[in-house]
């Protein structure tokens, strides 16, 4: 610490000379003495706390942070009041504010902790690998995939459950689709994920990378017929588990004026920009 | 073969059932829509202009965005079985209803159709037709006695008022 020369040898002894020196030399150090306002010599000294550091990462700007909302804020379209979403929604962001959620997709690998009353230590923590993303408001959940000890488990979790301890995500990334059941009938070695694993750690100004595997299936007869178009599966390697006589059979129940009905369409986004300004006003509070 | 209950209770569902399928009614609607384009009047049954005019407003929305649009333009071809109407589309309705944001339809009920199933009729027409309107304003005739004599008082008010100020 840089003391200068001109305090080096006297002993300072009252406030006002502190602070006469402090304005002519800048780099006198915070002490707590320096931080006592001088009221009249009577009356002990009032504490004035110190300024909080405000952390301004100057080589990021504000633009380039990737924004993300995450769809369980979304309303659904339904004749429902909208008075029911803004409370849903404050309350959402009430508990934000206490348990961090991170931004996660269907694909990335999460770590939840969960309160357990009968476990010994009170606690439960699962580690898998997202496959849904579903619900609306409060009831939002999400449900992790993992193979222990050969066998498959899925939990599903409420987001805003109050015996969620801790989420965090271990690896942010995104799939080719928006679900990833047909997981359960790929080879085990796509839904395992070691418990131990460590973070991967992704800047906040990267888009978010979108794994583009192709999973490989053990022989039908699957739980669901994925190849049909109904399901639109992208991350399947059909060519090597079915022929294309097979592939051709599924078309039957393609849908093509399904894509040309508009009242199918349900189009969120002048919603979305409204409700995204509102959650991070309102967290930044 | 009941499969999921969510297949019988139809809570929430916006879409009716018409025709053999969802394919036919696709189609069917396709067909009404295409008229409807063409002849900017048309009478069908109650159910049907209902669930038309939907289709037809969004149809509107779509030509809005212009023709160099891809998805307003795959949208017109496949709406649209009659395919000079899509200049149609493009250029006179899309025009017509620049400045407003929504209800480009209207929609009145008919008597019921003289067949034999007696079916609920509907007129339903796009906005800025040059046909009769639907609903014609009634004038009230001038030369009545009563007519002449409310008039009378009404100009009696006003000689008054005009006194006093």
């Amino acid at each position: 610490m840089a003391v200068s020369s001109r305090r080096a040898g006297g002993v300072v002894g009252s406030v006002r000379l502190l602070r006469s020196l402090q304005h002519q030399d800048g780099r006198l150090f915070s002490t707590s003495v320096a931080r006592h306002t001088a009221g009249s010599e009577g009356q002990p000294p009032k504490f004035v706390p110190p300024s909080k550091p405000v952390i301004i990462d100057k080589a990021k700007s504000q633009a380039s942070l990737r924004q993300f909302l995450s769809p369980e804020f979304i309303p659904p379209r339904q004749r429902t009041n909208p008075v029911k979403f803004a409370m849903e929604r404050k309350d959402m962001i009430q508990r934000r504010k206490i348990l961090n959620i991170p931004e996660f997709y269907v694909g990335s690998v999460l770590e939840v902790t969960m309160l357990d009353p009968h476990a010994a230590s009170k606690t439960n923590r699962f580690v898998g690998i997202c496959i849904q993303r579903s619900g609306k408001g409060l009831g939002a959940t999400f449900t992790l995939r993992n193979i222990v000890d050969g066998q498959g488990v899925e939990i599903c979790y409420e987001l805003y459950s109050p015996r969620m301890k801790h989420i965090e995500v271990l690896k942010l990334e995104k799939r080719l689709d928006d679900n990833l059941f047909y997981l359960r009938d790929a080879l085990p070695e796509y839904s395992t994920f070691d418990f131990d694993m460590k973070p991967v750690h992704l800047s906040p100004t990267q888009d978010v990378p979108v794994n583009q595997i192709k999973v490989r299936m053990k022989p039908r007869p699957w739980s669901k017929r994925w190849e049909r178009p109904k399901f639109n599966v992208q991350g399947i390697r059909f060519d090597q588990c079915l022929t294309p006589e097979q592939m051709e059979h599924a078309q039957k129940w393609a849908e093509p004026w399904r894509q040309y009905d508009m009242l199918k369409e349900y189009d969120t986004s002048s919603v979305e920009e409204k409700i995204l300004q509102e959650v991070q006003a309102e967290l930044n509070k | 073969m009941h499969l999921t209950l969510r297949a019988l209770i139809s809570h929430g569902r916006v879409a009716r059932r018409m025709g053999l399928g969802p394919e036919s009614r696709i189609n069917m609607l396709r067909n009404i829509l295409t008229g409807l384009v063409r002849h900017e009047r048309i009478e069908t049954t109650r159910a049907r202009a209902d669930e038309v005019r939907f289709y037809a407003e969004k149809l509107i929305d779509y030509a809005k965005k212009g023709d160099t649009n891809e998805k307003s333009m795959k949208m017109a071809d496949f709406w649209l079985t009659e395919k000079d109407l899509i200049p149609k589309l493009f250029k006179v309705l899309a025009s017509r209803f620049e400045n407003q944001s929504s209800g480009y339809t209207r929609m009145a009920r008919l008597p019921n159709r003289e067949n034999l199933d007696r079916a609920a009729m509907a007129v339903i027409e796009y906005k800025g037709n040059p046909f009769p309107p639907l609903f014609p304003v009634k004038k009230e005739n001038e030369l009545n006695l009563v007519n002449q004599l409310l008039k009378g008082y009404r100009e009696e008010r006003a000689q008054l008022t005009g006194f006093q100020d």
